[in-house]
């Protein structure tokens, strides 16, 4: 199998704060990679990390085959990305913002693709709204909606749904399961564990910048414990976790 | 089970406290504030030095006044070498007026409600929007936001002024007690900037007509007051002719014009609750298609939509470029007076090169990077995205000089002018994008940025002045800052892009 992400001994630290610290992971084509974590456990500073938007301390990233620190450009240009805190431009409505990364990403048939997110994500109706006018749910799908315009092979998105309602969550779950299947790609960092339970293929746990589980959903969903039993005891530190 | 708790509605709501139900207070009310205002305005002093501290490192932002001290102790040690070209009185005059306009540049706070505190530091100022979550009013948090810029800018740019006075006073003759009135009457004169300025954009938020009529009508006032009277400018600035006559009619003159507007312009402050949404139809590719010159239409095109739709619109053009150009013009013509010499349109050209670098500032005041990040984009983008649209926006200094040179029938010296004024707002403009990045009117807060700031500029500024005094024409040599200029631009623009951006 093709390996999209390949991180090896990454560390971060921001003065005396390690954030990430010595990890090292693989994600291959296909998977829907969950990082899951408390708040503060270092899964935002992972995903900036993968994506050329920090530099790592020490270690060795490379995302699609390319390095992450040396082309982080190039490696933006391949992926999509929906950050956590990040909000689309205040003074831009929603169809200028994603015309805006459309001309950014150079995207052809870009009102086509506002035309698909807008009716997909259904906030069709506030596409002339300016962004910051906007609710927090509907610029989160709007964030989403960027992310995957130029149809990346690889989307990284932090804590996706935290904003949305249910019949969206489960329309946007349902996305990135048919996304994976099409051949794509998602890693996804979430402190919510039924979404994680629910859709991702394996995971991983971070926990004070350390990576301390990482495995198949499937082996857990076969063991008599929930991923939130699992999740508790291998933050707690019970090393049959 | 999920038992829903026996409470009748009137139960659950009575003990409510009413939503928006603050109405417009006096500014009695506004004082009289069930929250001390002392809570907020000390929350504010403190948020205010740690954001700085935070950013630059507290010997960082403290070294700042430091500074000067140092450039006004060592003005005021070589003023003696060149007071045949700028008596005393001339250099009091500008002086006052240039803490005047010091006070009018940060004064607009009217313009932007709500706005001017978010973006004056990114989103730190988190207590300015203490009044969604506690019980104080918007008019509360402005006063105390108005108070606690006045007491940090008195001590941040006014005090170490004067201490650097002080410091020089007995070698350079100049009493004591000169030093103290300058003290008062300099602080006096940034407030009535800052109160005067603060007025007119509180009016300009409510009406921009009234707010025109209203300077047409005090220019020509002030005109015919100064022509009638023949009073010239000291009169035109009590704070001036406090400093030369003292008196205490004159020092309560002074106060109630300080005062009064800074009261009107809180108690009808307009705050920009934008409960509806705003909706515009689709402009951006519009744009990009007028600006299909350059590569970065889209984001020339983003510049031009954020300062267009952003409140204040062009009012903030107006209250942060076009006064303090209207004022060097005005001050030029009182200078002219002393140094028959100079070329007011040279020295005007000269003097607007580097103002209008601070155009930069406001193309940058609105996105941070981190809106950009997980694009693939770099900040060396963005920065030349961004020197577009202040190239863009410089054609009004361009028209501008232009006016001035045909109203001043200086037609020949319009070109010369014109090239002068384009190399000095290219070098200066080069130096803020490599001391500040895409965070300048932050960035330059810290000391050890200001410090290259002003040491790549202010020689630079000085030899050009001089050497237009006996030629106007010999300003052109600052086309030879074109190199430099470009040398230091493509530095910057490595040195940005190769820094992770600071987040505030």
């Amino acid at each position: 199998m093709e390996i999209i992400i390949d991180v090896k001994g990454l560390t971060r630290t921001f003065g005396d704060v390690t954030a990430v610290n010595n990890i090292s992971l693989s994600v291959q084509k296909g998977e829907l990679f969950g990082l899951l974590g408390p708040n503060g456990s270092g899964k935002t500073t992972m995903i900036k990390c993968l994506t050329g938007q920090l530099k790592p301390t020490s270690g060795e990233v490379r995302v699609m085959g390319l390095d992450a620190v040396a082309q982080p450009v190039r490696v933006r240009e391949l992926v999509g990305i929906t950050p956590e805190q990040e909000t689309p431009p205040s003074f831009l409505t929603a169809e200028e913002y994603l015309h805006f990364v459309g001309h950014i990403r150079r995207i052809a048939d870009i009102e086509s693709q506002c035309g698909f997110w807008f009716d997909f994500l259904e906030f069709g109706d506030k596409r002339d709204v300016l962004c910051k006018d906007l609710s927090r749910g509907t610029r989160q799908k709007l964030m989403v909606a960027q992310a995957f315009l130029h149809k990346p092979g690889l989307v990284l998105i932090d804590e996706p749904l935290i904003n949305l309602d249910p019949i969206m969550q489960r329309k946007i779950k349902n996305y990135l399961t048919e996304y994976v299947k099409g051949g794509g790609t998602v890693f996804l960092s979430t402190h919510i564990l039924e979404i994680a339970e629910e859709i991702c293929t394996r995971i991983g746990i971070i926990h004070q910048g350390n990576l301390i589980r990482e495995g198949p959903v499937a082996e857990i969903r076969s063991s008599s414990k929930h991923l939130e039993e699992f999740f508790l005891d291998a933050v707690r530190g019970d090393p049959h976790a | 089970m999920l038992e829903i708790p026996r409470r009748s509605p009137s139960g659950i709501f009575s003990n409510r406290v009413p939503i928006n139900t603050i109405p417009r207070r006096s500014l009695s009310g506004i004082l009289s504030n069930r929250v001390p205002t002392n809570t907020i305005f000390t929350a504010m002093l403190k948020e205010e030095w740690r954001v700085h501290s935070t950013l630059f490192g507290s010997a960082g932002f403290a070294l700042f006044p430091l500074l000067l001290v140092f450039f006004a102790t060592a003005g005021a040690l070589f003023w003696p070498f060149f007071s045949d070209v700028l008596p005393a009185q001339t250099a009091v005059i500008l002086i006052h007026s240039c803490y005047l306009l010091a006070g009018a540049s940060v004064g607009g706070f009217g313009l932007f409600g709500r706005e001017v505190m978010n973006r004056r530091f990114g989103q730190a100022s988190m207590i300015a929007y203490s009044s969604r979550s506690l019980p104080v009013s918007e008019q509360a948090i402005l006063l105390n936001f108005f108070l606690k810029d006045t007491v940090y800018y008195l001590f941040f740019w006014v005090f170490p002024f004067v201490a650097g006075l002080a410091f020089a006073a007995p070698f350079i003759g100049l009493p004591i007690l000169s030093v103290i009135r300058m003290l008062a009457t300099l602080s006096l004169s940034f407030l009535l900037g800052l109160s005067f300025v603060f007025l007119l954009s509180t009016i300009y938020v409510h009406s921009p007509r009234t707010l025109l009529g209203i300077l047409v009508a005090a220019a020509a006032g002030a005109a015919f007051y100064a022509h009638s009277v023949n009073a010239g400018v000291i009169s035109l600035l009590p704070p001036l002719a406090l400093y030369y006559r003292p008196s205490p009619l004159l020092l309560l003159t002074t106060l109630v014009l300080i005062i009064v507007p800074s009261a009107i312009s809180v108690r009808f402050l307009k705050v920009e609750y934008r409960e509806e949404t705003r909706r515009f139809p689709e402009t951006l590719d519009r744009l990009v298609g007028i600006l299909a010159w350059s590569p970065d239409s889209h984001l020339i095109a983003k510049d031009a939509l954020d300062l267009n739709r952003s409140e204040g619109g062009a009012g903030k053009v107006v209250f942060s470029f076009l006064f303090p150009v209207m004022f060097i013009w005005i001050a030029l013509f009182i200078l002219l007076r002393f140094i028959p010499m100079l070329s007011q349109l040279m020295v005007f050209a000269i003097l607007l090169g580097v103002i209008s670098s601070t155009i930069y500032n406001w193309v940058t005041e609105f996105d941070l990077f981190t809106s950009y990040a997980f694009l693939p984009v770099e900040v060396g983008t963005v920065i030349r995205g961004k020197l577009q649209s202040y190239g863009l926006l410089n054609l009004v200094s361009v028209a501008i000089l232009v006016a001035a040179g045909l109203g001043t029938g200086q037609v020949t010296l319009l070109l010369p002018a014109l090239l002068t004024f384009a190399s000095i707002s290219f070098y200066a403009v080069a130096v803020t994008v490599y001391v500040g990045g895409l965070s300048p009117s932050i960035m330059l807060y810290n000391a050890k940025v200001y410090l290259p700031y002003l040491g790549l500029i202010i020689p630079v500024l000085l030899v050009l002045l001089f050497v237009s005094i006996p030629n106007p024409w010999f300003a052109l040599s600052s086309l030879c800052l074109i190199p430099p200029g470009w040398y230091i631009l493509r530095k910057a623009l490595f040195r940005w892009t190769a820094w992770e951006q600071p987040s505030f």
